[in-house]
């Protein structure tokens, strides 16, 4: 099996829109949790979300711009940065050996919100003539993909909130199995609009406004957390066969290590102490790494009180001991639940967390609960230095399990 | 402003393509108006000039060829539509 490297990196998010200040950002613990104010916000029962500062008319031009959802501008300022990142990873490259997997959980939602409200709302039939091609969930992959010329594989993959995880876990693979040479692999997610707010408001898992300070609202694994908050973005990484990065001079910021996935099957949303510790498990087999080697983990923590209980169990049943030795952190906490784009962006975080050698905090976790009894970071950033591999927790309501291990490329 | 100045203001603005290449016998080609492209033009068409195209894209290909040929076709379902023998 070949190794696989990441080159390139590129993040929209809602703590900025590069990797630079995004890890900035989770670095002095700022969160970009806000109260909605767009319309209809204030009809929703938990107003709060992690908006990304995006100017679309900066990226593309208008015309392009109405042939692209929230969530494909997202994907493909993504793609791009990652791209300039990874500088000259297509050259001298057989494009049929190169390809685009992205992640999205709900893809263009904002088109069919907009589709609905002019046929519902609006009593008219003046649907947008391309919204289906806006809202398909392969929009975001496909306009990487004819961007850039890729015509090897273009994947979708929708597993809910570890959509993304798997995307880079697969494209991961097909590197390291030898079918492609480079891959473009993220995910994208643009929820903040009344309906696919709405829809989570009405599964009452979103998080209650902190009264004293509404960025505060999000609080993983803390006594008093009260759910997630709903952020939106994308993030992107160009993977590349290791052999041909090093050949070429490429900048490694890491290698992708380890890839466990697995699958509840036991309930739709409930989470699993065994599905999670057995995806964490098989990352750690498939690293060919001990538990002890993992210095540190971004953890799903999405701050509902059913997913930080029990993903604080399955890391202690996985890494026993160790567990209480690794530095876990929620960067949901700041950056809010970008679902399908959540693994490929705390994966981003991850990795430089490892490079930097400091790993971000989890935010406004001020009470602390017994249950979730870990190192969770809650005093701020932390300086590790010789922080050699990082590991990815990614989890779903539909309970597919995803674990990215990363680590430093002198490492292996 | 003639129906042909209105189309070409509306192309301008909505669709970014440069006046000079704007004139009455500028094909559909050349101004690089695909099928998708016209898809979303014929509705600009439709707000702006407050009517129903009904045709099918392949009809309105088989006669529209340039710009003057697209103002004229826009001319004449605003003075009505043609009827078609029963």
């Amino acid at each position: 099996m070949k190794r696989v490297a990441i080159t390139g990196l590129g993040v929209v998010s809602p703590l900025g829109n590069d990797p630079l200040h995004f890890f900035a950002a989770l670095t002095v613990g700022r969160s970009a949790v806000r109260r909605l104010d767009g319309r209809f916000h204030e009809r929703l029962v938990s107003g709060i979300g992690a908006p990304a500062a995006f100017d679309a008319a900066a990226h593309f031009p208008a015309p392009k711009v109405r042939m692209l959802d929230r969530v494909s501008q997202f994907a493909l300022a993504a793609a791009t940065q990652a791209l300039a990142d990874a500088s000259g990873v297509f050259d001298g490259l057989d494009r049929r050996r190169a390809g685009v997997f992205v992640g999205t959980g709900m893809g263009g939602a904002e088109t069919t919100d907009e589709g609905y409200y002019t046929l519902y709302a609006e009593n008219s039939d003046r649907v947008k003539p391309f919204s289906v091609l806006l809202a398909m969930n392969n929009a975001p992959a496909a306009w990487i993909g004819l961007e850039h010329a890729l015509e090897g594989p273009n994947l979708t993959f929708s597993t809910a909130c570890s959509s993304s995880a798997v995307a880079i876990g697969e494209a991961a693979r097909r590197i390291a199995a030898g079918e492609v040479d480079a891959m473009i692999a993220g995910g994208a997610e643009a929820p903040l609009n009344f309906g696919t707010l709405k829809a989570w408001d009405a599964l009452r898992t979103l998080a209650t406004e902190d009264p004293a300070d509404p960025s505060a609202s999000c609080k993983p694994f803390a006594k008093n957390r009260s759910g997630l908050v709903l952020g939106e973005g994308a993030a992107m990484v160009v993977l590349e066969d290791f052999e041909r990065a090093k050949r070429r001079g490429a900048r490694i910021h890491a290698l992708i290590a380890g890839y466990g996935l697995t699958t509840d099957a036991a309930h739709i949303t409930r989470p699993s102490i065994v599905g999670q510790a057995s995806a964490m498990r098989r990352a750690l087999e498939d690293a060919g790494l001990a538990p002890e080697a993992i210095g540190h983990i971004n953890a799903h923590g999405t701050g509902t009180q059913a997913n930080d209980g029990v993903e604080t169990a399955a890391i202690k049943e996985v890494y026993g001991a160790h567990a209480y030795r690794i530095a876990v952190s929620s960067t949901k906490s700041m950056h809010g639940h970008l679902l399908g784009a959540a693994g490929a962006l705390e994966l981003v975080a991850a990795v430089l967390a490892m490079e930097r050698q400091v790993v971000p905090p989890t935010a406004h976790l001020r009470q602390p609960d017994p249950e979730c009894d870990l190192d969770y970071v809650a005093e701020g950033a932390r300086p590790m230095p010789g922080l050699a591999a990082v590991a990815s927790n990614s989890f779903a309501f539909g309970g597919t399990n995803a674990v990215l291990i990363a680590c430093t490329p002198a490492s292996r | 402003m003639s129906t042909l100045e209105r189309l070409q203001a509306l192309l301008e603005r909505d669709f970014q393509l440069a006046p000079p290449a704007l004139v009455a016998e500028a094909t559909l080609e050349s101004l690089d108006i695909d099928s998708l492209r016209m898809i979303e033009i014929l509705f600009s068409i439709e707000d702006e000039f407050k009517i129903a195209i009904p045709a099918e894209q392949a009809q309105i290909r088989e006669r529209v060829k340039t710009l003057g040929d697209l103002a004229g076709y826009i001319d004449e379902l605003i003075s009505g539509p043609e009827r078609e023998p029963a």
